[in-house]
């Protein structure tokens, strides 16, 4: 292994999204952006698949104003950062984001290994790392939840339905994770501070090759809308009835909605 | 040599105001901040006396997150039945060199904390200073996590409770008595409405005190200030009496906030933000060590706040004590000598300020106001009774002495000169 590149995502915080309840939109202007949370997981791998091979670590990022995140980035453990920032990426669907981070690693030197997470938690498509390793030409092993080092080659484990998969791969390999791999460990004052220091790399479109219409996505976001649970506020016990006659009404009320 | 020139704990205002100050005159700097981001730990009331931040930055109102500037003060007496209240409004209120601000900390702290961070210094979260490092006696760092940081001076502006300070031993155990705890809830609602409902301009807030009935005669009181679309709610109750009693303080703000006259100001509100904290009120009586060997006490940590009834103070104070621990710092490091006869600097500077000199004046306020229960219960009765008097007209009028003789003999006479001579002496 030469040099690990682990992706990540510049991510609204979805805690304080607040929810029109009359229009169910979505109102984001409270959320503060942050790394994607399963991203942490895949720098954390990343920092510790480092530690075993003693390769090289980059992290990088796509997406509108995302320089913001190169010092969260880094304090995290990656030598060096590179944010591709443009605002328009802000409507960037999974084809454009997997297309652009294609770009970037091939103009980075010397990548073997990308680490993905398998989604962010704005739009969890679940497609860049697959779709990475296809335009990469790489072997694409999704769902990882265990990833050693053993001399040229890495071994993973994959977490499927029916029971868990070893693989060992040698050669360039884009890894997508699933987020009980590891802890992402809060990084220390010193790691913050060290931070300042490591260089973070600032990319417009145009510097990977690529123009604003090649990125166009093609997924267009018609609305999104909070899910609505409507309560029926039926009372089964009005005036303290006996239990036996509320569990009866009950009974009688999940047949009539077809529950039971 | 050490890390950092000076390792400040805690990014509330009196720990930027200190960084800031200190990177201005050049020191290195490390602010180390237990939340998140800096002011998601910390709490107010509502309000900032903005004097002593004038001084450091001027002009600060126009750039900083402030929401309303407070032109409106109103201070009302509530009973079951009644509420009388003074009011003031003065475009008077508004000049810059004294004016004040509604504010809330999670907005306005960051907004401080990147100012220290413009000038330079090094502003670190989420990081907790857990130790104390010392090098023969003398504090030289602090310890967060696994990591040793190293500083000729630590700056402890970690809170009321200061956890290293105590550790340090220049702060004893908070006592019951030299605490109050206060609660609040912010209620969202458009700014037109607020400015309806309180009276005022787009801009202009108002801060409003409350007592009586609020704290259901124990020591203590309600609040709410405007903020730009939401209000701030709440009561401030003191440790002692609450703990005493079976009452819930949950409970009492639930209370409150239906009370008849808060009621119609918070009608359609939508509670966004729920928070506690502790205040410091124990004033000069629980004056901790403020300098030893290598540390310096700010803000709360040292206890710096005085309650009087009409005013409440003490980010202000904090601010003060940020700008002159700053001072008294970079004294040290230009004598390069960070030991406890230097630092003692920081006590006469405070001594000289109207920082301490505030606490002195008013020495006798927090037992006052901590131990005069008629002013919870009797005389907000009073107030009623004396003022819905004033005003009631039921057939032949009589002079008003003849209504409110008997009032004020029922409060006692005895008791309301004593309570008038102490508290013209306190407060």
């Amino acid at each position: 292994m030469k040099k690990i590149a682990v992706c990540y995502k510049w991510v609204l915080s979805d805690a304080d999204i607040r929810i029109n309840e009359r229009t169910r939109e979505l109102d984001m202007e409270k959320c503060k952006p942050q790394i994607n949370e399963y991203d942490r997981m895949g720098l954390e791998t990343g920092v510790r698949l480092k530690e075993a091979s003693g390769c090289e670590l980059v992290a990088l990022t796509c997406g509108a104003a995302t320089e913001a995140s190169a010092k969260d980035a880094l304090s995290r453990g990656p030598d060096a950062v590179y944010c591709l920032d443009d605002p328009v990426m802000a409507v960037a669907d999974a084809t454009a984001t997997s297309k652009v981070l294609a770009a970037m690693i091939r103009s980075i030197s010397d990548v073997d290994v990308v680490i993905c997470s398998e989604g962010s938690s704005d739009q969890y498509a679940q497609q860049v790392g697959p779709r990475l390793a296809a335009l990469l030409g790489f072997t694409s092993v999704s769902y990882v939840s265990k990833a050693e080092v053993q001399g040229d080659a890495l071994l993973l484990e994959r977490k499927l339905e029916q029971g868990t998969e070893c693989v060992k791969v040698i050669g360039p390999v884009v890894v997508s994770i699933v987020p009980d791999i590891c802890e992402a460990p809060i990084p220390s004052v010193k790691q913050i501070l060290a931070a300042k220091k490591k260089p973070s790399i600032k990319l417009g479109l145009a510097d990977i090759g690529l123009s604003a219409d090649s990125v166009a996505p093609l997924l267009h976001v018609a609305g999104v809308k909070a899910p609505l649970s409507e309560r029926k506020a039926v009372r089964l016990n009005p005036d303290g009835v006996s239990i036996s006659e509320a569990a009866t009404a009950l009974a009688r009320q999940l047949a009539a909605d077809g529950i039971l | 040599m050490a890390d950092y020139d000076a390792i400040v704990v805690g990014a509330g205002v009196s720990g930027s105001t200190a960084a800031l100050c200190m990177a201005k005159a050049g020191m290195s700097v490390l602010v180390v901040e237990r939340g998140d981001r800096p002011g998601v730990k910390n709490m107010t009331g509502g309000r900032l006396y903005g004097h002593s931040l004038e001084t450091i930055l001027p002009g600060f109102a126009a750039q900083a997150p402030i929401e309303r500037t407070v032109i409106r003060e109103k201070i009302s007496m509530l009973t079951g039945e009644s509420c009388c209240t003074l009011d003031v409004s003065s475009a008077r209120f508004a000049n810059p060199a004294s004016a004040s601000y509604t504010v809330l900390r999670a907005e306005f702290d960051p907004w401080l904390a990147g100012k220290a961070e413009e000038a330079g210094c090094d502003v670190v979260c989420p990081a907790s200073a857990d130790e104390l490092l010392y090098d023969n006696g003398k504090v030289a760092g602090v310890r967060a996590g696994e990591d040793e940081l190293t500083a000729d001076v630590v700056l402890l502006a970690d809170g009321v409770n200061s956890p290293l300070g105590r550790k340090a031993g220049l702060k004893k155990e908070l006592a019951p008595d030299m605490v109050a705890v206060g609660v609040k809830e912010v209620l969202e609602l458009p700014g037109g409405v607020i400015n309806d409902r309180f009276n005022l301009e787009p801009g202009e807030g108002a801060a409003h005190l409350f007592a009586g009935e609020p704290s259901q005669g124990m020591v203590g009181g309600g609040f709410v200030y405007t903020n730009k679309e939401s209000l701030s709610v709440g009561l401030v109750m003191s440790m002692h009496t609450l703990t005493a009693s079976r009452s819930r303080l949950p409970d009492l703000l639930q209370a409150f906030r239906d009370s008849k006259a808060l009621k119609p100001l918070l009608s359609g509100g939508k509670l966004v933000e729920y928070s506690a904290h502790l205040v410091p009120e124990g004033g000069l009586r629980m004056l901790p060590t403020l300098a030893a060997d290598g540390v310096l006490l700010l803000g709360d940590a040292a206890g710096f706040c005085l309650n009087l009834g009409y005013t409440v103070r003490g980010m202000d104070y904090a601010i003060a004590s940020g700008m002159l621990a700053a001072e008294t710092a970079l004294e040290a490091k230009n004598k390069g000598d960070f030991s406890a006869a230097t630092l003692a600097g920081y006590t006469t500077r405070l001594e000289q300020s109207f920082v301490l000199r505030d606490l002195h004046t008013h020495q006798r306020a927090p037992d006052f106001i901590g131990h005069t229960s008629r002013l919870y219960q009797e005389y907000p009765q009073l107030a009623e009774d004396l003022l819905t008097g004033l005003f009631t007209v039921n057939g032949p009028s009589t002079l008003f002495i003849k209504k409110a003789l008997p009032v004020l003999s029922k409060a006692g006479l005895f008791n309301l000169l004593k309570d008038a001579f102490r508290g013209a002496r306190s407060i």
